[in-house]
């Protein structure tokens, strides 16, 4: 800790950090405009002047480290001068009506004059209006007047790309959110452009946002002090009178999100501050959609039977005797229930006992990396070792080498990749390897590139530098290690392998960075697990992550992929139960959340339990409408091993109800006392009793507010596993040729296809997508 | 040519050139720098060529082509050796003449010589003109010898020598206390002593280190840097080894903006000749240092002239300037600690390092070593590159070197320091030319400009030029910089248009003196010196813009002139905005 004095008060402050961070943790303000957590020094905004004793003239606060025994003043006549003076030279070129007007006490009390400026200035009808930081600093200077004739700049107003208007007419040039998008996010889309008084926030050639690598994740807008970046839906809307905490649905990351709520309706999400998981970041989706997801017009609000060849209306009751009779009538193992991996923990731990307990089966996941997921635990459990799943994104630049497999983190699990990028940027080394080109590559110190079908040939290579490198005793003295070499050998040149995917120079960089980094972690994406034999090259990945002395962490993409799997390790894939309705061997399907393609081979009763009017709504033999996350309380565990809870944030549209509701009432009316859960505590509590990995899951220990993980075996198991060597044979071949390079980013909540019913994500996809194209979605 | 691998190949060398140079009865050197060339210089070249061709002269008179001789009004001009005989503003049909009877005859072309604009005399030899005998070319007397395209002409010029000597009797740090004791201050216009920058840099540990030569001249009206790179690259050159041997640098960048064409031609073929004869590369001149230098090419952006937007640009990022601590010699380019220094500054260290720390800290005044270059511009009557020792008198270099005011009007003031320096009026004409005399008065030494301006000059209008230029010029980063500047600029237009309010003084000086201490850099801070400086020498002048709407230098076209005429009607409005 270094000390310093700052208006006379002893302050002791972390090295590294400045005089700006010293003054406000210790509750001294120095009013600042550019500065921003976070983000670089700037010294642009020159509000935070501070006088040093010792040093000539003014230093800003946000630029000066803080030094032993510093002594700094905050607070004098002549910085408080130039303070007004440099703020009224920002307001001459921000309208600014609003923040000096006369009868702005009237106006914010009563509303009164409303339009007695014209809408150049903005006043109230500004966006950022109440949220806007020049309010703020204008009050803290009690500036009331400008003294200097006023510029407007003139600039047409951006409003070509989805989600956010850039209106640079407010802009102070703080230059905020250049820095949020080339620092935190690594996009680099936007840049200062021009100098002196031309001088203007701009993408390259002044090309939309689309068309410059941006991914709308909103981070530039949440780091606007202005009305300049302004979130388009909200225009026109009241502010928020209330925010909730809310775990974000829509991928397997689960950032801590801002709820905006309106007299009880849902406003707008932001990302939250200080959330461990996301830290004031999210995606295009958790940014800009939840709200748009929450309240869609494809919701489905009332339960329907179908009667006479037609669905109708009818009540809960009626509903669920329907359904309960139905599913009642039909013969031993003729059913099947597929499940949403977004669903809550609590709703998939009831549905599964549900399913055990009156249609006599396991439920299936219709999410092909939860099932690679489990399968990949399967195979490692059944061989010996236990795998290691949790990690934290925050701490992994610590790592000394991050390899990234068949994934497009910046677009599959965007905020994971902001913490990664912090890791990159602080000299974690990069490698990765993928099938396609992509925002990783910009960053990696080595960029491996397969075709699809080659990554397991592709590993034997990378596992023959081991070879090369290991002594004999280092084989001996791992349980499998032998084996491995021995399968590793075997599959050398000269035998029946196909010709090299790499280079020498590639892998020999590839062997010398695992060899040389401390604490390496792979992460290992959809772009290997969701494809047939998906498990083989997890167990080449596997020994090739154990070689090399770092974990492999397999990422699953939806919100509670890794719940599901600690519920249902032995759930089935949905392909399984499609083929067995080919077959005609299911009398019910109960869909809970999910919208797999039925085909025409239609079992006898079809229950859709979802939110949205999908795509088997149509043909459904019962509606049952389901409450969205938003509107029911439920623990989801992230892609880290983390365990969130989210609160009901809202009431549910229409009549719909929590999942596991349904699911209990649905058990009643068949019989059962086992579902006797008041609320999703209790089924926490149950779940929490009955699988120790889970144990952190019961409320009593989430309320403690400290982080909860999924319990783990301590010792991950170091054992190797010895494969075959593999070679494209016919069947791979053809199993291949309906797999895709890169897997399409899942862009559905439960029934509802996102891409499909919000334009602009579409037109994000179209441009940036994984594959860089058009994609029918 | 081998490179050499030992310092006792360069004495050789020398004394080599020294035999094989062939003994011309005489030698016409042409001064073919940049204003050289705009006023004709080729034509002559080619004449002279063409004269001597067809007389046969080929064998026994030299032609030498160099650089900027300095004394731009006589553009084009030749000096005649032996003798020195120097003929000014040249056209191609006097060079029979010159040939007939200077060349053959020994006989002086009277017409040709330099005649003094006052007294008519006529001077023959180019030391006893009054440009030049006031003058301590100490720097430049060199262009007249070298051209800036033969390395031979430099080492011909004992060039190297003191890298050599640098190389193998010195230790780094022995370097770096000569060039304190020296006295050598930065010759880009902050005057912070060289020296101890240079000991800044070399005492902050770090694997590599880099050093910088800022050659982005870009003051309105300046041209010293360029014509130095132009004339005697390989002065810089080796000034920027030996730094690099004293900081421990192992690579330089030359930073030159691309608008001063024969400056980038010339350095890039002095490096590349410097790389091929072993002054620049692995192990230069045989020793254990290595050293390289590369070029780049500036756009031409003013603010690249500041050195943390200069790095900035070379790491091929937007030029802007960074809040400083950390100087660049903590972390500079890439992070890594940085030295840079000025074109001249680097010229002056083969100089201290050849002739000694106590020869140099001689010349010049108590404070302030050695001598400066000035582009002595404007309503002068000898407008020119001058090099002069410090301490001497504006009055002396604007009258005895410069030859007073042009067009018999009077002397109203002289400007230094370019776009962050001041307007001095006469009573000051007798200030001692250094650094910290020209701060006192409210201007800086700047990188060397001086433009000297006449009655005819309106001291409103000057100061919203230069606000003009540096609002137009600030990176745009920091508020008081791109606004403030803008605001002032603003307020002069409306005062010089004759829409002027009693405030606005008021208003100038507050925002000047906020700009000033709140920017972010210098060219933010410096920005309102010659709006304030005028204020405070000239305030009157302001006072009758404002008040009585007259312009007694005629210059703001919608004031009345002061000569007895009516004043015209108070703030008339002009239909096109003639400052845009």
């Amino acid at each position: 800790m270094i000390k310093l004095r700052i208006n006379g008060r002893e302050i002791a402050a972390e090295s590294g950090t400045t005089v700006l961070d010293a003054a406000q943790a210790n509750g001294i303000s120095i009013p600042h405009l550019c500065a921003a957590k976070g983000l670089s020094s700037y010294g642009g905004c020159r509000l935070c002047l501070v006088e040093v004793k010792g040093k000539r003239g003014y230093v800003p606060a946000c630029c000066t480290p803080v030094e032993e025994n510093l002594d700094v003043i905050t607070e004098t006549p002549r910085l408080l001068e130039l303070r007004r003076l440099t703020f009224e030279l920002i307001l001459s070129e921000h309208p600014h009506a609003c923040l000096v007007c006369l009868e702005k006490k009237d106006c914010e009390e009563y509303k009164s004059t409303t339009r007695k400026v014209g809408e150049v200035t903005g006043c109230v009808l500004c966006p950022e209006n109440g949220q806007c930081r020049l309010q703020e600093v204008a009050a803290e200077l009690k500036l009331e007047k400008v003294r200097y004739p006023a510029t407007y700049r003139n600039f047409e107003v951006h409003r070509e790309d989805p989600f956010f208007d850039r209106n640079y007419n407010l802009c102070i040039l703080c230059a905020r959110c250049v820095r949020v998008c080339s620092e935190v996010r690594g996009a680099g889309t936007l840049t200062v452009a021009y100098r002196g008084p031309q001088a203007v926030i701009a993408t390259a050639l002044d090309r939309p946002l689309l068309d410059s690598g941006c991914q709308l994740c909103g981070a530039c807008v949440d780091a606007c002090p202005t009305g300049a970046l302004s979130e388009r839906a909200l225009k026109g809307e009241s502010l928020p009178d209330e925010t909730r905490s809310a775990v974000c649905p829509l991928c397997s990351v689960g950032c801590g999100l801002e709820v905006g709520l309106r007299k009880g309706r849902l406003v707008n999400s932001v990302p939250k501050a200080g959330s461990p998981v996301n830290d004031g970041q999210a995606c295009v989706k958790g940014r800009f959609l939840v709200r748009d997801i929450v309240l869609s017009p494809q919701r489905a609000l009332r339960p329907m039977l179908r009667r006479n060849g037609e669905l109708v209306s009818v009540s809960w009751d009626e509903a669920l005797d329907g359904v309960a009779q139905a599913l009642a009538s039909k013969p031993e193992r003729s059913q099947g229930l597929v499940l949403s991996s977004q669903l809550s923990l609590e709703d998939q731990f009831v549905a599964g006992k549900f399913a055990r307990a009156f249609l006599k089966t396991e439920p299936v996941f219709d999410s092909p990396d939860t099932l690679a997921l489990s399968a990949y635990r399967k195979m490692l459990q059944t061989d010996g070792p236990t795998p290691d799943a949790n990690f934290e994104a925050a701490s992994l630049a610590a790592a000394g080498v991050i390899v990234v497999a068949g994934a497009d983190i910046p677009l599959s699990h965007p905020v994971l990749w902001v913490n990664i990028l912090k890791a990159a940027m602080k000299g974690t080394k990069l490698i990765v390897w993928n099938s396609g080109e992509s925002l990783l590559d910009r960053w990696a110190a080595v960029s491996l590139r397969t075709m699809p079908g080659d990554e397991s040939v592709a590993l034997d290579e990378l596992g023959r530098w081991f070879l090369a490198h290991r002594p004999q005793a280092f084989w001996s003295s791992i349980p499998g290690g032998e084996e491995l070499k021995a399968s590793l050998e075997k599959a050398s040149p000269g035998g029946t392998v196909p010709p090299a995917r790499f280079s020498e120079e590639q892998i020999n960089a590839f062997g010398e960075l695992l060899d040389e980094a401390q604490d390496g972690v792979f992460f290992c994406g959809p772009g290997l697990l969701n494809r047939p034999g998906a498990e083989g090259i997890l167990a080449k990945l596997w020994n090739l992550a154990r070689l090399a002395g770092a974990r492999l962490i397999p990422l699953a993409q939806e919100s509670n992929g890794r719940g599901a799997v600690e519920l249902w390790p032995s759930a089935g894939p949905v392909a399984e139960v499609l083929q067995g309705l080919g077959e005609g061997r299911f009398g019910s399907l109960y869909l809970a959340g999910t919208i797999p393609p039925l085909g025409a081979a239609r079992p006898d009763f079809v229950v859709v339990q979802d939110s949205f009017r999908g795509a088997n709504y149509e043909t459904a033999d019962a509606v049952l409408p389901a409450a969205t996350w938003a509107e029911s309380e439920g623990t989801f565990i992230n892609v880290e091993g983390r365990i969130q809870r989210s609160k009901k944030l809202v009431e549910p549209l229409g009549e719909a109800k929590p999942d596991w509701w349904i699911f209990c009432r649905l058990a009643e009316k068949m019989g059962s006392r086992d579902f006797l859960f008041r609320d999703s505590t209790d089924i926490a509590e149950e779940i929490s009793r009955t699988l120790p990995a889970l144990h952190e899951v019961s409320s009593h220990h989430q309320k403690k507010g400290r982080t909860a993980f999924v319990r783990e075996d301590r010792k991950p198991g170091s054992r190797l596993i010895a494969s075959a060597p593999v070679s494209r044979d016919g069947a791979a071949r053809t199993a291949l040729a309906a797999f895709e390079a890169w897997p399409d980013i899942p862009d559905f909540y439960r029934g509802l296809n996102l891409r499909e019913q919000f334009r602009g994500l579409r037109r994000l996809r179209e441009k940036t997508g994984p594959a860089g194209g058009s994609r029918e979605g | 040519m081998k490179p050499l691998t030992h310092p006792s190949q360069l004495a050789g060398w020398k004394a080599r050139l020294l035999e094989e140079r062939p003994a011309w009865r005489k030698t016409i050197v042409v001064s073919n720098g940049t204003c050289g060339r705009a006023s004709g210089s080729l034509g002559i070249i080619e004449a002279l060529g063409r004269e001597l061709d067809r007389r046969g002269l080929k064998e026994t008179v030299g032609l030498e082509i160099t650089g900027c001789h300095g004394f731009c009004e006589l553009e084009p001009n030749v000096v005649i050796l032996p003798e020195g005989i120097y003929y000014g503003r040249l056209k191609p049909e006097d060079v029979p003449a010159i040939i007939e009877k200077t060349i053959l005859k020994d006989n002086v072309v009277e017409t040709l010589a330099y005649a003094d604009p006052k007294t008519g005399r006529r001077y023959v030899l180019r030391k006893d003109i009054p440009f030049f005998r006031k003058q301590m070319r100490l720097l430049t007397e060199d262009n007249l010898r070298i051209d800036p395209d033969r390395i031979e002409d430099y080492i011909l010029a004992d060039g190297y020598q003191a890298l050599a000597k640098v190389l193998f009797d010195m230790t780094a740090e022995e370097v770096i206390r000569e060039v304190d004791l020296a006295g050598l201050r930065g010759r880009g216009g902050a005057g912070f002593p060289t020296g101890k920058k240079w000991q800044f840099c070399r005492s902050e540990s770090a694997d590599r280190r880099y050093i910088i030569c800022n050659a982005d001249e870009g003051n309105p009206g300046t041209y010293m840097d360029r014509s130095i790179l132009a004339a005697n690259p390989h002065s810089v050159i080796e000034g920027m080894v030996i730094g690099a041997y004293a900081m421990g640098a192992a690579e330089g960048y030359v930073y030159v903006r691309m608008e001063a064409p024969q400056a980038v031609r010339q350095v890039t073929l002095a490096r590349d000749q410097a790389r091929q004869h072993g002054f620049l590369g692995k192990s230069i001149l045989g020793s254990e240092f290595h050293f390289d230098i590369h070029i780049v090419e500036g756009a031409g952006a003013f603010v690249c002239g500041e050195e943390t937007s200069l790095m900035s640009s070379i790491e091929g990022r937007r030029a802007v300037s960074r809040q400083r601590p950390p100087f660049p010699a903590q972390a500079g380019l890439w992070g890594k600690p940085t030295n840079i220094n000025n074109v001249e500054t680097w010229a002056n260290v083969p100089l201290i390092i050849k002739r000694g720390a106590e020869w140099y800290s001689q010349i010049g005044t108590s404070r302030s070593k050695g001598t400066k270059i000035f582009s002595l511009v404007g309503k002068i009557r000898h407008g020119g590159q001058v090099e002069v020792p410090m301490g001497i008198t504006l009055r002396e270099v604007i009258y005895d070197i410069g030859g007073g005011i042009k067009d018999g009007q009077k002397f109203k003031a002289v400007q230094t320091g370019g776009p962050a320096g001041g307007f001095l009026p006469a009573e000051f004409l007798d200030l001692a030319i250094d650094y910290d005399n020209l701060v006192q008065a409210g201007s800086t030494m700047g990188s060397g400009g001086m433009i000297v301006l006449d009655e005819t000059t309106c001291m409103v209008d000057m100061a919203r030029h230069y606000m003009h230029f540096t609002q137009e010029e600030s990176c745009g980063k920091c508020v008081p910089c791109r606004v403030g500047t803008k605001q002032m600029h603003d307020i002069l237009v409306g005062i010089t248009r004759g829409e002027g309010k009693e405030e606005d003084l008021t208003r100038l000086e507050e925002l000047g003196d906020s700009i000033r201490v709140a920017s972010l850099c210098g060219l933010g801070q410096g920005a309102p010196n010659p709006v304030l400086s005028t204020l405070r020498h000239f305030r009157q002048e302001y006072v009758e813009h404002i008040q009585h709407k007259r312009c007694a230098a005629g210059v703001c076209k919608d004031l009345a002139p002061s000569s007895g005429e009516e004043a015209g009607p108070a703030g008339r409005r002009v239909k096109k905005n003639r400052h845009d």
